[in-house]
Protein backbone atom coordinates (compact mmCIF):
# COMPACT_ATOMS: atom_id res chain seq x y z
CA UNK A 1 0.00 0.00 0.00
CA UNK A 2 2.89 2.88 1.08
CA UNK A 3 5.84 2.78 -1.17
CA UNK A 4 9.56 3.20 0.31
CA UNK A 5 11.60 5.08 -2.66
CA UNK A 6 14.06 2.82 -3.89
CA UNK A 7 16.73 5.47 -5.33
CA UNK A 8 19.29 6.83 -3.41
CA UNK A 9 18.49 10.71 -3.15
CA UNK A 10 14.83 9.31 -0.82
CA UNK A 11 14.94 10.94 2.39
CA UNK A 12 15.31 8.51 5.49
CA UNK A 13 12.75 8.02 7.37
CA UNK A 14 12.27 7.58 11.22
CA UNK A 15 10.09 4.98 12.47
CA UNK A 16 7.35 7.74 13.66
CA UNK A 17 7.28 9.34 10.03
CA UNK A 18 7.08 6.10 8.51
CA UNK A 19 4.39 5.16 10.62
CA UNK A 20 2.46 8.59 9.52
CA UNK A 21 3.06 8.37 6.01
CA UNK A 22 1.76 4.40 6.12
CA UNK A 23 -1.37 5.87 7.57
CA UNK A 24 -1.46 8.39 5.49
CA UNK A 25 -1.14 5.49 2.35
CA UNK A 26 -3.93 3.41 4.12
CA UNK A 27 -6.41 6.24 4.52
CA UNK A 28 -6.00 7.52 1.01
CA UNK A 29 -6.77 3.77 -0.12
CA UNK A 30 -9.70 3.51 1.82
CA UNK A 31 -11.10 6.73 0.51
CA UNK A 32 -10.55 6.20 -3.19
CA UNK A 33 -11.57 2.21 -3.10
CA UNK A 34 -14.21 1.92 -0.23
CA UNK A 35 -15.44 5.50 0.19
CA UNK A 36 -15.70 6.08 -3.50
CA UNK A 37 -17.50 2.68 -4.11
CA UNK A 38 -19.87 4.17 -1.82
CA UNK A 39 -20.23 7.62 -3.62
CA UNK A 40 -21.40 5.60 -6.96
CA UNK A 41 -23.65 3.89 -4.83
CA UNK A 42 -24.91 6.54 -3.53
CA UNK A 43 -25.09 8.37 -6.58
CA UNK A 44 -27.12 5.36 -8.22
CA UNK A 45 -29.46 5.09 -5.56
CA UNK A 46 -30.18 8.84 -4.48
CA UNK A 47 -28.21 11.39 -6.40
CA UNK A 48 -29.05 10.53 -9.66
CA UNK A 49 -32.84 9.70 -9.14
CA UNK A 50 -33.41 13.05 -7.39
CA UNK A 51 -32.10 14.98 -10.05
CA UNK A 52 -34.04 12.99 -12.94
CA UNK A 53 -36.78 13.49 -10.88
CA UNK A 54 -36.29 16.78 -10.68
CA UNK A 55 -35.37 17.76 -14.23
CA UNK A 56 -36.96 14.71 -15.95
CA UNK A 57 -33.43 13.40 -17.55
CA UNK A 58 -30.55 11.75 -15.41
CA UNK A 59 -27.23 13.89 -14.97
CA UNK A 60 -25.57 14.24 -17.90
CA UNK A 61 -22.85 16.27 -17.82
CA UNK A 62 -20.08 16.16 -14.93
CA UNK A 63 -21.33 19.36 -13.59
CA UNK A 64 -24.63 17.94 -13.49
CA UNK A 65 -22.85 15.15 -11.35
CA UNK A 66 -21.68 17.53 -9.55
CA UNK A 67 -24.68 18.95 -9.01
CA UNK A 68 -26.76 15.97 -8.05
CA UNK A 69 -24.25 14.87 -5.83
CA UNK A 70 -23.77 17.90 -3.78
CA UNK A 71 -24.85 17.50 -0.08
CA UNK A 72 -25.35 13.99 -0.57
CA UNK A 73 -23.73 12.04 2.82
CA UNK A 74 -21.85 10.03 1.27
CA UNK A 75 -20.27 12.98 -1.20
CA UNK A 76 -20.07 14.94 1.91
CA UNK A 77 -17.50 11.96 3.98
CA UNK A 78 -15.67 11.26 0.57
CA UNK A 79 -15.23 14.78 0.03
CA UNK A 80 -14.13 16.13 3.25
CA UNK A 81 -11.45 13.08 4.39
CA UNK A 82 -10.05 12.89 0.75
CA UNK A 83 -9.40 17.02 1.70
CA UNK A 84 -7.98 16.29 4.67
CA UNK A 85 -5.59 13.29 3.50
CA UNK A 86 -4.27 15.74 0.97
CA UNK A 87 -3.15 18.11 3.86
CA UNK A 88 -1.65 15.10 5.48
CA UNK A 89 0.13 13.72 2.54
CA UNK A 90 1.78 16.87 2.44
CA UNK A 91 2.29 17.45 6.25
CA UNK A 92 4.26 13.87 6.09
CA UNK A 93 6.23 14.73 3.64
CA UNK A 94 7.02 17.96 4.40
CA UNK A 95 8.13 17.62 7.92
CA UNK A 96 10.47 14.56 6.60
CA UNK A 97 12.21 16.96 4.27
CA UNK A 98 12.64 19.93 6.94
CA UNK A 99 15.02 17.42 9.14
CA UNK A 100 16.52 15.31 6.52
CA UNK A 101 17.46 18.61 3.77
CA UNK A 102 21.25 19.19 4.91
CA UNK A 103 21.86 15.47 4.39
CA UNK A 104 20.40 15.92 0.43
CA UNK A 105 22.34 18.50 -0.26
CA UNK A 106 25.47 17.07 0.45
CA UNK A 107 24.06 14.58 -1.26
CA UNK A 108 23.93 15.59 -3.91
CA UNK A 109 26.86 17.62 -4.08
CA UNK A 110 28.64 14.55 -3.54
CA UNK A 111 27.43 13.07 -7.36
CA UNK A 112 27.71 16.78 -8.98
CA UNK A 113 30.20 15.33 -11.06
CA UNK A 114 28.51 12.34 -13.18
CA UNK A 115 26.65 12.49 -16.42
CA UNK A 116 23.78 14.85 -16.64
CA UNK A 117 23.57 18.46 -16.19
CA UNK A 118 21.20 21.15 -14.91
CA UNK A 119 20.33 24.58 -16.80
CA UNK A 120 18.90 27.25 -14.72
CA UNK A 121 17.80 30.28 -16.10
CA UNK A 122 17.21 32.86 -13.14
CA UNK A 123 15.27 35.38 -15.80
CA UNK A 124 12.83 33.46 -16.67
CA UNK A 125 9.47 34.80 -15.79
CA UNK A 126 7.71 31.75 -13.66
CA UNK A 127 3.93 31.21 -14.49
CA UNK A 128 1.37 31.99 -12.15
CA UNK A 129 0.13 28.52 -11.97
CA UNK A 130 3.73 27.28 -10.57
CA UNK A 131 3.95 29.39 -8.23
CA UNK A 132 1.10 31.11 -7.09
CA UNK A 133 -1.29 28.51 -6.95
CA UNK A 134 -0.67 25.82 -4.07
CA UNK A 135 -1.30 22.88 -6.92
CA UNK A 136 -2.47 19.92 -5.37
CA UNK A 137 -2.97 21.68 -1.61
CA UNK A 138 1.27 21.31 -1.51
CA UNK A 139 2.29 24.35 0.74
CA UNK A 140 4.67 26.86 -1.31
CA UNK A 141 3.73 25.21 -4.56
CA UNK A 142 6.52 24.10 -6.86
CA UNK A 143 8.57 27.23 -5.89
CA UNK A 144 9.11 26.00 -2.12
CA UNK A 145 12.57 26.77 -1.02
CA UNK A 146 13.26 28.42 -3.93
CA UNK A 147 16.31 27.13 -5.45
CA UNK A 148 16.92 24.72 -2.80
CA UNK A 149 16.23 20.90 -2.73
CA UNK A 150 13.08 21.53 -0.48
CA UNK A 151 10.28 21.01 -3.02
CA UNK A 152 11.38 18.18 -5.16
CA UNK A 153 11.85 16.64 -2.21
CA UNK A 154 8.68 17.49 -0.30
CA UNK A 155 6.98 16.37 -4.06
CA UNK A 156 9.40 12.93 -4.29
CA UNK A 157 8.43 11.86 -0.58
CA UNK A 158 4.69 13.40 -0.87
CA UNK A 159 4.23 11.31 -4.13
CA UNK A 160 5.41 8.10 -2.84
CA UNK A 161 2.85 8.72 -0.05
CA UNK A 162 -0.06 10.10 -2.57
CA UNK A 163 0.51 6.87 -4.72
CA UNK A 164 -0.18 4.26 -2.83
CA UNK A 165 2.42 2.38 -4.67
CA UNK A 166 0.21 2.44 -7.97
CA UNK A 167 2.66 4.56 -9.46
CA UNK A 168 6.12 1.83 -8.95
CA UNK A 169 9.20 1.84 -6.25
CA UNK A 170 10.43 5.26 -8.08
CA UNK A 171 7.25 7.02 -8.46
CA UNK A 172 7.89 5.82 -12.55
CA UNK A 173 5.22 3.66 -13.51
CA UNK A 174 3.57 6.37 -15.92
CA UNK A 175 6.73 6.87 -17.97
CA UNK A 176 7.37 2.88 -17.87
CA UNK A 177 3.91 1.91 -19.42
CA UNK A 178 3.88 4.65 -22.06
CA UNK A 179 7.83 3.88 -22.81
CA UNK A 180 6.92 0.35 -23.23
CA UNK A 181 3.54 1.08 -25.37
CA UNK A 182 5.34 3.33 -27.56
CA UNK A 183 7.94 0.84 -28.21
CA UNK A 184 5.67 -1.78 -28.64
CA UNK A 185 3.49 -0.31 -30.72
CA UNK A 186 6.13 1.21 -33.07
CA UNK A 187 8.61 -1.16 -33.09
CA UNK A 188 10.49 0.48 -35.97
CA UNK A 189 10.47 4.10 -34.16
CA UNK A 190 14.13 4.55 -32.28
CA UNK A 191 14.32 8.65 -31.02
CA UNK A 192 17.76 9.91 -30.67
CA UNK A 193 16.27 12.99 -29.37
CA UNK A 194 13.68 12.93 -26.78
CA UNK A 195 12.18 16.01 -24.59
CA UNK A 196 10.25 15.81 -21.83
CA UNK A 197 7.88 19.22 -20.69
CA UNK A 198 6.68 19.87 -17.54
CA UNK A 199 9.05 16.98 -15.96
CA UNK A 200 9.11 17.92 -12.15
CA UNK A 201 11.39 15.59 -10.86
CA UNK A 202 11.91 13.70 -13.75
CA UNK A 203 10.27 10.74 -12.21
CA UNK A 204 8.59 9.86 -15.17
CA UNK A 205 11.82 11.10 -17.62
CA UNK A 206 14.24 8.13 -16.56
CA UNK A 207 12.50 5.98 -18.36
CA UNK A 208 12.42 6.90 -21.87
CA UNK A 209 16.64 7.34 -20.92
CA UNK A 210 16.17 3.16 -19.86
CA UNK A 211 13.81 2.30 -23.02
CA UNK A 212 15.88 4.26 -25.45
CA UNK A 213 19.46 4.04 -23.93
CA UNK A 214 21.35 5.44 -27.00
CA UNK A 215 18.98 8.58 -26.92
CA UNK A 216 19.68 12.12 -25.71
CA UNK A 217 17.15 12.86 -23.09
CA UNK A 218 16.25 16.74 -22.38
CA UNK A 219 13.79 17.26 -19.69
CA UNK A 220 12.61 21.19 -18.75
CA UNK A 221 10.46 22.63 -16.23
CA UNK A 222 9.74 26.05 -14.89
CA UNK A 223 10.29 25.20 -11.40
CA UNK A 224 14.37 25.65 -10.34
CA UNK A 225 14.21 23.37 -7.70
CA UNK A 226 12.25 20.71 -8.43
CA UNK A 227 15.17 20.65 -11.01
CA UNK A 228 18.21 20.79 -9.46
CA UNK A 229 16.46 17.50 -7.05
CA UNK A 230 15.63 15.88 -10.82
CA UNK A 231 19.03 16.17 -11.65
CA UNK A 232 21.12 15.14 -8.57
CA UNK A 233 18.24 12.25 -8.58
CA UNK A 234 18.89 11.38 -11.98
CA UNK A 235 22.39 11.17 -11.94
CA UNK A 236 22.23 8.76 -8.38
CA UNK A 237 20.55 5.69 -10.66
CA UNK A 238 23.02 6.57 -13.44
CA UNK A 239 20.66 8.21 -15.43
CA UNK A 240 22.52 10.94 -18.13
CA UNK A 241 20.17 13.21 -18.32
CA UNK A 242 20.24 16.92 -19.68
CA UNK A 243 17.33 19.59 -17.40
CA UNK A 244 16.93 22.85 -18.19
CA UNK A 245 14.89 25.92 -16.66
CA UNK A 246 12.15 26.40 -19.27
CA UNK A 247 8.76 27.09 -20.03
CA UNK A 248 6.83 24.28 -22.29
CA UNK A 249 4.72 27.29 -24.09
CA UNK A 250 8.41 29.36 -24.87
CA UNK A 251 10.48 26.53 -25.39
CA UNK A 252 14.80 27.47 -25.67
CA UNK A 253 15.12 24.66 -29.02
CA UNK A 254 15.95 25.17 -32.91
CA UNK A 255 13.06 23.73 -34.80
CA UNK A 256 12.87 20.37 -35.95
CA UNK A 257 15.25 19.22 -32.76
CA UNK A 258 13.41 16.39 -31.29
CA UNK A 259 12.29 12.62 -32.30
CA UNK A 260 9.75 12.31 -28.86
CA UNK A 261 8.14 15.21 -27.17
CA UNK A 262 6.55 13.48 -24.12
CA UNK A 263 4.57 14.69 -20.79
CA UNK A 264 2.87 13.29 -18.09
CA UNK A 265 0.08 14.25 -16.04
CA UNK A 266 1.45 18.44 -16.75
CA UNK A 267 -1.41 19.68 -19.46
CA UNK A 268 -4.09 19.87 -16.58
CA UNK A 269 -2.08 22.36 -14.40
CA UNK A 270 -1.47 24.72 -17.52
CA UNK A 271 -3.83 27.56 -18.45
CA UNK A 272 -5.63 27.25 -21.87
CA UNK A 273 -3.63 29.91 -23.13
CA UNK A 274 -0.46 27.89 -22.20
CA UNK A 275 -1.83 25.24 -22.92
CA UNK A 276 -2.26 25.66 -26.62
CA UNK A 277 1.24 27.77 -26.99
CA UNK A 278 3.44 24.70 -25.71
CA UNK A 279 0.94 22.19 -28.49
CA UNK A 280 2.47 24.52 -30.93
CA UNK A 281 5.53 24.69 -29.34
CA UNK A 282 5.75 20.88 -29.58
CA UNK A 283 5.07 20.82 -33.33
CA UNK A 284 7.90 23.44 -34.20
CA UNK A 285 10.80 21.52 -32.22
CA UNK A 286 9.62 18.29 -33.88
CA UNK A 287 11.24 16.54 -36.24
CA UNK A 288 9.53 15.71 -39.71
CA UNK A 289 8.73 12.17 -38.97
CA UNK A 290 8.75 12.71 -34.89
CA UNK A 291 6.28 12.01 -32.12
CA UNK A 292 4.33 13.78 -29.84
CA UNK A 293 3.22 11.81 -26.65
CA UNK A 294 0.88 12.98 -23.62
CA UNK A 295 -0.32 11.22 -20.86
CA UNK A 296 -2.88 12.82 -18.71
CA UNK A 297 -6.28 12.72 -17.57
CA UNK A 298 -9.33 11.06 -19.96
CA UNK A 299 -11.55 13.98 -21.90
CA UNK A 300 -14.73 14.77 -20.68
CA UNK A 301 -16.71 14.10 -24.24
CA UNK A 302 -15.25 10.80 -23.55
CA UNK A 303 -16.46 9.70 -20.18
CA UNK A 304 -19.72 9.48 -18.69
CA UNK A 305 -21.19 12.09 -16.31
CA UNK A 306 -20.65 10.20 -13.06
CA UNK A 307 -16.67 9.21 -13.88
CA UNK A 308 -16.05 12.37 -15.63
CA UNK A 309 -17.25 14.15 -12.14
CA UNK A 310 -15.04 12.07 -10.33
CA UNK A 311 -12.06 13.32 -11.60
CA UNK A 312 -12.98 16.89 -12.11
CA UNK A 313 -13.44 16.83 -8.54
CA UNK A 314 -9.93 17.83 -7.83
CA UNK A 315 -10.71 20.84 -9.89
CA UNK A 316 -12.13 22.76 -7.17
CA UNK A 317 -11.49 20.77 -3.99
CA UNK A 318 -7.61 19.83 -4.42
CA UNK A 319 -6.68 23.29 -5.83
CA UNK A 320 -6.47 22.06 -9.52
CA UNK A 321 -7.91 25.18 -11.27
CA UNK A 322 -7.14 24.21 -14.75
CA UNK A 323 -7.92 20.19 -14.33
CA UNK A 324 -11.47 20.78 -15.51
CA UNK A 325 -11.40 22.93 -18.20
CA UNK A 326 -8.66 20.79 -19.35
CA UNK A 327 -10.84 18.06 -19.28
CA UNK A 328 -13.39 19.67 -21.01
CA UNK A 329 -11.31 20.20 -24.27
CA UNK A 330 -10.51 17.72 -26.98
CA UNK A 331 -7.19 15.94 -27.49
CA UNK A 332 -7.58 15.49 -31.10
CA UNK A 333 -8.48 19.15 -31.22
CA UNK A 334 -5.29 20.49 -29.24
CA UNK A 335 -3.07 18.70 -30.99
CA UNK A 336 -4.86 19.97 -34.61
CA UNK A 337 -5.04 23.44 -33.01
CA UNK A 338 -0.81 23.10 -32.85
CA UNK A 339 -0.62 22.27 -36.44
CA UNK A 340 -0.85 18.09 -36.50
CA UNK A 341 -3.16 16.39 -39.11
CA UNK A 342 -5.69 15.18 -37.80
CA UNK A 343 -5.73 12.23 -39.41
CA UNK A 344 -2.39 11.65 -37.39
CA UNK A 345 -4.13 11.66 -34.02
CA UNK A 346 -3.83 8.54 -31.86
CA UNK A 347 -5.13 7.64 -28.43
CA UNK A 348 -5.18 4.54 -26.15
CA UNK A 349 -5.76 3.35 -22.57
CA UNK A 350 -2.58 0.73 -21.15
CA UNK A 351 -2.66 -1.30 -17.97
CA UNK A 352 0.07 0.14 -15.37
CA UNK A 353 3.19 -2.10 -16.95
CA UNK A 354 4.29 -2.13 -13.00
CA UNK A 355 1.02 -3.85 -11.60
CA UNK A 356 0.03 -5.95 -14.61
CA UNK A 357 3.21 -6.74 -16.62
CA UNK A 358 4.67 -6.46 -19.81
CA UNK A 359 2.74 -8.67 -21.12
CA UNK A 360 -0.41 -6.88 -20.59
CA UNK A 361 0.93 -4.28 -22.33
CA UNK A 362 1.35 -6.27 -24.95
CA UNK A 363 -2.06 -7.36 -24.91
CA UNK A 364 -3.20 -3.74 -25.02
CA UNK A 365 -1.28 -3.33 -27.74
CA UNK A 366 -2.99 -6.29 -29.76
CA UNK A 367 -6.16 -5.60 -28.76
CA UNK A 368 -6.75 -1.66 -29.06
CA UNK A 369 -10.22 -1.72 -28.13
CA UNK A 370 -9.61 -3.81 -24.79
CA UNK A 371 -9.86 -0.98 -22.36
CA UNK A 372 -12.25 1.56 -22.40
CA UNK A 373 -11.52 5.03 -22.19
CA UNK A 374 -14.93 5.38 -20.43
CA UNK A 375 -14.21 3.55 -17.00
CA UNK A 376 -13.59 3.98 -13.78
CA UNK A 377 -10.26 2.44 -13.63
CA UNK A 378 -9.35 5.37 -16.78
CA UNK A 379 -7.17 7.42 -15.00
CA UNK A 380 -8.60 6.85 -11.73
CA UNK A 381 -5.82 6.53 -8.91
CA UNK A 382 -7.36 3.23 -7.29
CA UNK A 383 -7.60 -0.23 -8.07
CA UNK A 384 -7.15 -1.56 -11.42
CA UNK A 385 -5.53 1.51 -12.36
CA UNK A 386 -4.78 2.31 -16.24
CA UNK A 387 -3.01 5.03 -17.68
CA UNK A 388 -4.54 7.54 -20.96
CA UNK A 389 -2.13 8.22 -23.30
CA UNK A 390 -2.67 10.40 -26.70
CA UNK A 391 -1.03 12.16 -29.32
CA UNK A 392 0.20 12.50 -32.87
CA UNK A 393 3.43 12.08 -35.38
CA UNK A 394 4.63 14.96 -37.27
CA UNK A 395 4.29 14.55 -40.81
CA UNK B 1 -24.45 27.75 14.65
CA UNK B 2 -23.96 27.29 11.03
CA UNK B 3 -23.48 30.73 9.65
CA UNK B 4 -23.46 31.39 5.64
CA UNK B 5 -21.24 34.12 4.72
CA UNK B 6 -20.62 35.07 0.97
CA UNK B 7 -17.62 34.19 -0.54
CA UNK B 8 -15.83 33.11 -3.52
CA UNK B 9 -12.88 30.91 -2.63
CA UNK B 10 -10.16 30.73 -4.38
CA UNK B 11 -8.68 33.09 -6.70
CA UNK B 12 -8.23 30.83 -9.11
CA UNK B 13 -11.13 28.01 -9.92
CA UNK B 14 -12.62 26.97 -13.12
CA UNK B 15 -15.22 29.06 -15.03
CA UNK B 16 -18.09 27.17 -14.44
CA UNK B 17 -17.70 26.85 -10.55
CA UNK B 18 -20.54 26.49 -8.63
CA UNK B 19 -21.90 29.07 -5.77
CA UNK B 20 -21.82 28.02 -2.57
CA UNK B 21 -19.27 25.45 -2.40
CA UNK B 22 -16.73 27.10 -0.44
CA UNK B 23 -16.84 28.23 3.49
CA UNK B 24 -17.05 31.31 4.98
CA UNK B 25 -12.90 30.57 5.19
CA UNK B 26 -12.77 30.78 1.87
CA UNK B 27 -12.08 26.65 1.59
CA UNK B 28 -14.21 23.59 0.20
CA UNK B 29 -17.22 23.34 2.96
CA UNK B 30 -19.40 20.09 2.34
CA UNK B 31 -21.09 19.77 5.39
CA UNK B 32 -24.01 21.89 6.61
CA UNK B 33 -21.75 23.14 9.41
CA UNK B 34 -18.61 24.28 8.58
CA UNK B 35 -17.50 22.88 12.08
CA UNK B 36 -17.96 19.82 10.58
CA UNK B 37 -15.74 19.85 8.13
CA UNK B 38 -13.07 20.62 10.78
CA UNK B 39 -14.39 17.53 12.87
CA UNK B 40 -13.50 15.20 10.34
CA UNK B 41 -9.70 16.37 10.18
CA UNK B 42 -9.53 15.91 13.89
CA UNK B 43 -10.93 12.05 13.93
CA UNK B 44 -8.30 11.53 10.62
CA UNK B 45 -5.50 12.72 12.69
CA UNK B 46 -6.26 11.25 15.49
CA UNK B 47 -6.53 8.06 14.18
CA UNK B 48 -3.32 8.72 12.63
CA UNK B 49 -1.80 9.77 16.06
CA UNK B 50 -3.48 6.15 17.51
CA UNK B 51 -1.83 3.92 14.48
CA UNK B 52 1.58 5.78 15.49
CA UNK B 53 1.33 4.59 18.43
CA UNK B 54 0.33 0.81 17.49
CA UNK B 55 3.64 0.95 15.84
CA UNK B 56 5.51 2.12 18.38
CA UNK B 57 4.13 -0.63 20.83
CA UNK B 58 4.70 -3.23 18.38
CA UNK B 59 8.18 -2.12 17.95
CA UNK B 60 8.73 -1.76 22.00
CA UNK B 61 6.92 -5.35 22.16
CA UNK B 62 9.57 -6.42 19.88
CA UNK B 63 7.16 -8.16 16.99
CA UNK B 64 8.76 -8.58 14.07
CA UNK B 65 5.63 -7.95 11.34
CA UNK B 66 6.64 -8.40 7.94
CA UNK B 67 5.21 -5.72 5.45
CA UNK B 68 2.27 -7.50 4.26
CA UNK B 69 1.10 -8.68 8.34
CA UNK B 70 1.88 -4.85 8.98
CA UNK B 71 -0.66 -3.42 6.09
CA UNK B 72 -3.15 -6.16 6.73
CA UNK B 73 -3.07 -4.85 10.32
CA UNK B 74 -2.91 -1.12 9.55
CA UNK B 75 -6.37 -1.54 7.18
CA UNK B 76 -7.93 -3.60 9.67
CA UNK B 77 -7.52 -0.92 12.00
CA UNK B 78 -8.69 1.59 9.38
CA UNK B 79 -12.02 -0.32 8.58
CA UNK B 80 -12.72 -1.03 11.93
CA UNK B 81 -12.48 2.68 12.88
CA UNK B 82 -14.31 4.51 10.21
CA UNK B 83 -16.63 1.67 9.40
CA UNK B 84 -19.75 3.58 10.70
CA UNK B 85 -18.88 6.18 7.52
CA UNK B 86 -19.61 3.08 4.86
CA UNK B 87 -22.88 3.51 3.35
CA UNK B 88 -24.31 -0.39 4.02
CA UNK B 89 -23.17 -0.41 7.67
CA UNK B 90 -24.46 3.43 8.39
CA UNK B 91 -27.68 2.24 9.39
CA UNK B 92 -26.09 -0.83 12.13
CA UNK B 93 -24.71 1.68 14.43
Amino acid sequence: MGVELQHPMKPELTAEEAARGRFVSGIRAFILNDLAGDLRTAYDKRAAPAFARDKGRPPETSNEAHQALRGDPAFNIYSAMRVQAQKMVWHASGDVVARDIERLEAEAVRVAGQPGSVKLNSDLDIPRNVDAIEVHLMPGSYTRGGESLEAGAVYDQGLAVFSMGLMGANLDDIGLSMAAYVKGKFPDFKPQNILDTGCTIGHNTLPWKQTYPDAKVEAIDAAAGGLRYASARAKMQGQDVNFAQMSADALDYPDDSFDLVFSSMFLHELSKKARAAAFKEAYRVLKPGGLLLHMELPPNDQMNAFDGFYLDWDSWYNSEPFYKGYRDESPPALCEAGGFGADDYFQFVVPSVGIYGEEAVEQAIADEGAHAVDSETTGRLAEGIMWFGFGAWKR
Amino acid sequence: MSVKTENLGPAFKPDDTPKEIYGPDGKPQFFDDPGMDRYVAVVMNMAQEMWVQEERLMALEGLKASEADREAKLKEFIDRIFAPLREQGSDDI
